[in-house]
């Protein structure tokens, strides 16, 4: 038995720890997230592209690396808070290649281009599957919300009553309305359609394709929580040990230290439950399913407390823009309406359960 | 990462299951409710059926061959305990003997004590108890004030000991005592001492479910012999806080393991009653299943840090606060699911007969206290862990 990744694991963290460290420390991300009007640097995004990041969870030959590796990567972005479709594209890639789409599933995997799955119609539950959205006569019409990164895509996976279609540009301009949401960092869009498209799946493959998208965006997810957690954390950490009141560092009252331990216990049983989830997918393992959702359902409300109490324990400047504690705060909370709901993992977990 | 049993391991667990099988006649709650059970047979059960277990060579797993041990991996331990507790099978009555005054022997004691002490412990022919907590020091155990007074080349032991699971079964307690009133960690000595003599008197403790396991005990001028002080003079804290280490990966999975047979029998409860398709009980049910998968991850990777020799992490340090704080949440919800069936005793018209949640839901309140309470776990974590600063 082992616990820890493997060397080229490893490797691969220390290094997605440096690029970010050096290419997009949470300062950086806190200019994209004020100044840059895509809400994400392309430069960059081009850059995980040419390094094979964006292609991570496709098959081995097509340059996937696991979902072990996956988890390391979401993990260290969550750290920076890292801004950008990099989960949404890493999902679009992995359906574009089992869609057979290789002209799209490249241009994507290199960066050149984004590309984002387009599902939800349901502004108030992410976790309605519904589509009236259709596909017919090389067009897709209908409006999908809440569409992430939708207004700065290349081209669209969109989920229809006919299969899954890809909607790009030029050719077509869907019509995008930016929401302006919590997490600057993540931005949606609705879009309404009436569009040229090309369907690449039929109903059948494409709840399959779909089904492995979320199964991964799930696990993407709790590791990007996990990440939060471990950064707001270490935070905390150093700013109660720094802080003098009553003449003492504030880090040496009771009170913050048993509620930084208990940060402690939720992200540290946040990684157990991460790492334990990624390791049955990448092995196939025929409780991946209920493992996600085990972790999934366990790391939103655990990030939501852990990132909660780095604000309390930050005082007044943790309520404040200049600090960092909302970045990681707000994050949580987005990632905890998407890739399935902490109630739609709950229930998942339960009705997958050997207790059932 | 690879979290699969190796083959040595799982062909280990399928002797054991299927030796469980043959050998486990009754769960422990079935025990229970026999009509004629009392507290003592009760012990007597626990006894014969770890005779058993010492017989196809099921205790003692990770001690030497010599002393009667298996030399066995941490992982057979975690296997063994997880197995066992999975099936409710009757606890052995000699865990703090074999768990802590064992180690205590095998590294700092005599080979007379070893040969002597170490078969009739693994036989449960003797049953001991633990002697380290005092009315007046519990979490701070330095504070002891039991005192080890010079009586020509033994000692003479005064003072009250109390908690002392198992003490009014007990032929034998492993006690710490002072034998220097003013050095805090280097005046403690290690001693054993038998129950039955003059100026020993235990009492029974009435715990807070009915029950009397725990025991306070006295000592007015009892005698502990020279060949029965464990270490030298004065080595008994470090001695203590060695074996209170030790073994650290032999119980890792057994809380989700315990904690997944009682899940499935309130499962069972909540679908007999009616209850499993409202999405309330749903949401509930939902969050403790998650709750002990993420509790049995944490086991999982302790365990795997173990059987690598790694150094303990800090998920050492979280596993006491995560399954005794969740064990609480657990059975309070669970009464709460069942409704007013979730306040019957065991043995009450209209019980259920697979878990005693009544019990249980008080028990859970034990578990944040002894071993170390959840506020001096959370001290640990923030100091060692965190490296928080102090004043």
């Amino acid at each position: 038995m082992k616990f820890d990744l493997n060397e080229d694991q490893g490797l691969l963290k220390t290094s997605t720890r440096e690029l970010l460290e050096s290419e997009s420390p949470i300062t950086e991300s806190r200019v994209v997230m004020e100044d840059n009007p895509d809400g994400f640097s392309k430069k960059l995004h081009q850059q995980l592209g040419e390094l094979g990041y964006l292609g991570i969870v496709q098959s081995e030959e097509g340059g996937g690396m696991g979902a072990i590796a996956f988890a390391a990567v979401l993990s260290e972005m969550g750290r920076v808070a890292f801004p950008g479709p990099y989960l949404d594209q890493a999902l679009a890639i992995r359906a574009l290649e089992a869609a057979g789409a290789t002209r799209w599933n490249e241009a994507a995997a290199s960066g050149e281009k984004v590309v984002v799955i387009a599902r939800s119609e349901n502004p108030t539950n992410s976790d309605d599957d519904s589509v009236s959205c259709q596909f017919a006569d090389g067009k897709v019409t209908g409006t999908k919300v809440f569409v992430p990164f939708g207004a700065q895509a290349d081209a669209l996976l969109v989920t229809t009553a006919q299969g899954l279609a890809l909607v790009q540009r030029p050719g077509s301009g869907w019509n995008a309305t930016p929401l302006s949401t919590l997490d600057h960092s993540q931005r949606f869009c609705n879009i309404e359609f009436n569009d040229a498209a090309e369907l690449v799946a039929d109903t059948g493959e494409a709840t399959i394709i779909l089904e492995e998208a979320a199964q991964l965006g799930s696990l993407g997810a709790a590791a990007l929580m996990l990440g939060c957690m471990e950064s707001a954390l270490e935070s905390s950490i150093k700013y109660t040990s720094e802080r003098i009141a009553f003449g003492v560092p504030i880090g040496s009252f009771q009170g913050l230290q048993h509620r930084a331990a208990d940060m402690l216990i939720k992200t540290e049983s946040t990684r157990s439950a991460v790492f334990r989830a990624a390791w049955a997918v990448e092995n196939g393992e025929a409780d991946a399913g209920y493992l996600v959702s085990v972790a999934k359902s366990w790391a939103g409300p655990s990030g939501r407390f852990v990132c909660g109490q780095s604000i309390q324990l930050h005082g007044g400047v943790g309520y404040t823009w200049e600090y960092d504690c909302h970045l990681w705060f707000k994050r949580i909370k987005t990632l905890e309406q998407f890739h399935g709901s902490t109630r739609a993992h709950t229930e998942n977990a339960l009705a997958r359960s050997p207790h059932l | 990462m690879d979290l699969n049993l190796s083959p040595d391991a799982l062909k280990f667990r399928d002797e054991l299951r299927a030796w469980l099988d043959v050998n486990l006649e009754r769960s422990y709650t079935e025990e229970v409710l026999a009509p004629n059970a009392d507290e003592d047979s009760l012990v007597e059960v626990r006894r014969q059926f770890q005779k058993k277990l010492n017989d196809a060579g099921y205790l003692g797993m990770g001690w030497p061959t010599q002393w009667g041990g298996r030399g066995a991996t941490q992982v057979e331990e975690a296997i063994l305990r997880a197995e066992l507790a999975a099936v409710d099978a009757p606890q052995s009555p000699n865990a703090l003997g074999i768990g802590l005054c064992a180690p205590a022997l095998i590294h700092h004691g005599t080979e007379e004590q070893r040969n002597r002490f170490l078969p009739k412990m693994l036989s449960c022919d003797e049953i001991w108890c633990q002697g380290f907590s005092e009315p007046g020091a519990g979490s701070d155990l330095a504070g002891i004030r039991t005192k080890a007074e010079p009586d020509g080349d033994d000692y003479r032991i005064t003072g009250q000991k109390v908690w002392t699971t198992l003490g009014p079964w007990s032929n034998w307690i492993f006690v710490l005592a002072r034998t220097d009133m003013d050095d805090r960690h280097g005046g403690i000595t290690f001693f054993l001492m038998p129950i039955d003599q003059p100026g020993v008197e235990m009492r029974a403790l009435k715990q807070i479910s009915g029950e009397s396991e725990f025991g306070e005990v006295f000592f007015d001028n009892a005698l502990a012999k020279r060949e029965h002080i464990v270490g030298k003079i004065g080595e008994g804290w470090r001695i203590a806080m060695t074996v209170l280490g030790f073994e650290r990966g032999g119980s890792t999975l057994l809380p989700s393991a315990e904690f997944g047979h009682q899940l499935d029998c309130l499962v069972d409860a909540v679908r007999t009653n009616g209850d499993l398709e409202r999405p309330d009980v749903r949401e509930k049910l939902g969050n403790l299943i998650v709750e002990n998968e993420v509790l049995r991850a944490n086991g999982m990777r302790t365990l795997a840090n173990v059987a690598q020799d790694l150094p303990p992490g800090p998920e050492s340090s979280i596993d006491k606060i995560f399954w005794s704080e969740f064990h609480q949440r657990m059975t309070d919800t669970a009464v709460e699911l069942m409704g007013p069936q979730g306040l019957l005793a065991l043995r009450s018209p209209g019980a259920r007969t697979d878990v005693h949640w009544m019990r249980e839901f008080l028990w859970a309140r034990a578990g944040t206290i002894y071993s170390g309470s959840s506020e001096i776990q959370r001290n640990i974590i923030a100091k060692r862990v965190l490296q928080m600063p102090t004043k």
